[in-house]
């Protein structure tokens, strides 16, 4: 199982958002493109990247320094890109820069057709994100609860030929209090696709945990920011706990 | 040089052909179903994701289905997931006949072994290779390979098994023949260990 650095960008600097709350943004780094190369540098095999004033603007608004990014490391490490990526030229231009896969959340739910059309076009290449909170859907950095059952929607995500879907707990997400196990173990049984669950990593316990319930069910990686950033988890301790759960299985 | 990656509309092509730019810069990497362009070149590769019964059908659609036989039999071939899968007597997702280049099936996971282990097989796992090939130059043998699959190749011959994984089973993830090299697992997917399989390819001189 992958543990994969989240690096969310806001006004050009890595910040972290506490459950999705644009005003509670805390900055880890002034320069992305040097935390990037850190990432890789730990042996990180894949990053998440999030464009949060692109997802609140609907379109991407730190281009110019994703680019970057990718010219730094996306040759060797692969990235997972979301925020506010709306349209199939915008997807075009980003695999063409290098980027492995992009993430689609928000206008997956508004716009299923869009996710749809993205699949088909991009095959191997789109990550469906999906934020829920007790079960059902939240959309536009969380601020919004759907009525949609995220299980319903995961499957139906899963017909139109995703490569995986991102899952994050928005009770959990930067709050650091445990991934919730019975919610992502629940979506990962429904669904045949892989699934990558995001938020709540707090110790290298919480990677065995994670390893031990949900990567049997189809968890290939785990995303995880606050914690790495505060020291409470050590990247290479955690990748490395996280293969060594994978020989056992 | 020139390498056809074979599109029949069933597959991951872009990271398939992105990554083979990737390794050999020099090469022409042609996206095609093009009889001719695939005649016409130098290397062939067919990858493959879904299900058997539709990439068989699609195989035969696209018109290029003969001259990926042609292929198998002349030049280095490097058979993907359901591009491998293919290349089979049979398989048993649809009962589906394949192109019956090499002897055996095609199984699904067998429920009664996986012991709770999910199918499909999705995620890293480690490949062990059954003895040297220009393929794994470069690769140790225990080295980790992206899977996402359900039906997993039985070639009748052992002699073809180039490398076996454990997941519920003991199964057969690479096969080597002549020309041809097929793998269960994304080289594609599979980041610094895939690029190296995939440059391998594009080096062998089989």
């Amino acid at each position: 199982m992958l543990i994969i650095p989240a690096i969310d960008l806001k006004d050009g600097r890595c910040v972290r958002l506490q459950q999705g709350d644009m005003n509670r943004a805390t900055v880890f780094g002034d320069d992305p493109v040097a935390m990037a190369k850190h990432w890789a540098a730990q042996g990180a095999r894949r990053l998440h990247i999030v464009d949060l004033n692109g997802a609140v603007a609907g379109r991407p608004k730190n281009e110019k320094v994703i680019r970057e990014m990718i010219q730094a490391v996306g040759q060797s490490t692969p990235i997972e890109l979301g925020g506010g990526i709306r349209d199939l030229d915008t997807i075009e231009s980003y695999l063409d820069a290098g980027v492995a896969y992009v993430i689609i959340g928000t206008a997956a739910v508004k716009n299923p057709g869009f996710l749809s059309d993205a699949s088909y076009a991009f095959p191997g290449h789109i990550i469906a994100g999906l934020d829920a909170k007790d079960g059902k859907v939240a959309v536009e950095g969380w601020s919004k609860m759907t009525g949609h059952d995220v299980v319903d929607l995961a499957k139906k995500y899963e017909e139109f030929g995703v490569e995986a879907l991102v899952y994050t707990d928005i009770g959990r997400d930067g709050m650091m209090t445990g991934v919730n196990i019975e919610a992502t173990l629940k979506l990962a049984q429904a669904i045949k696709i892989p699934l990558i669950a995001s938020g709540g990593l707090n110790s290298i316990k919480d990677v065995e945990t994670v390893c031990q319930k949900l990567m049997p069910e189809g968890v290939i990686g785990a995303i995880t920011g606050r914690a790495l950033y505060e020291g409470k988890i050590d990247f290479k301790k955690a990748q490395a706990a996280a293969d060594k759960a994978s020989r056992k299985s | 040089m020139k390498i056809a990656v074979v599109d029949y509309g069933m597959g991951n092509i872009r990271s398939v052909s992105k990554a083979l730019e990737r390794v050999a810069p020099e090469a022409q990497v042609a996206v095609t179903t093009d009889p001719a362009v695939i005649r016409a070149s130098d290397r062939v590769v067919v990858p493959g994701q879904g299900a058997m019964p539709d990439c068989m059908r699609q195989l035969a659609a696209s018109g290029a289905r003969e001259a990926v036989i042609e292929a198998t039999r002349a030049k280095p071939f490097l058979g993907i997931c359901i591009g491998m899968q293919m290349l089979f007597e049979r398989g048993a997702e649809g009962d589906t006949p394949g192109l019956g280049l090499l002897a055996g099936g095609v199984p699904r996971f067998p429920a009664a072994r996986m012991a709770g282990l999910k199918v499909p097989h999705m995620g890293w796992n480690e490949v062990r290779q059954v003895g040297p090939h220009a393929l794994w130059s470069g690769i140790p043998s225990g080295e980790r390979f992206y899977f996402v699959h359900s039906y997993y190749p039985a070639p009748a011959d052992a002699a073809l098994v180039a490398a076996t994984c454990d997941y519920g089973v003991a199964f057969t993830c690479a096969i080597a023949r002549d020309n041809i090299f097929a793998v269960q697992f994304h080289p594609e997917k599979s980041q610094a260990a895939g690029l190296r399989l995939l440059s391998n390819f594009v080096q062998w001189r089989p």
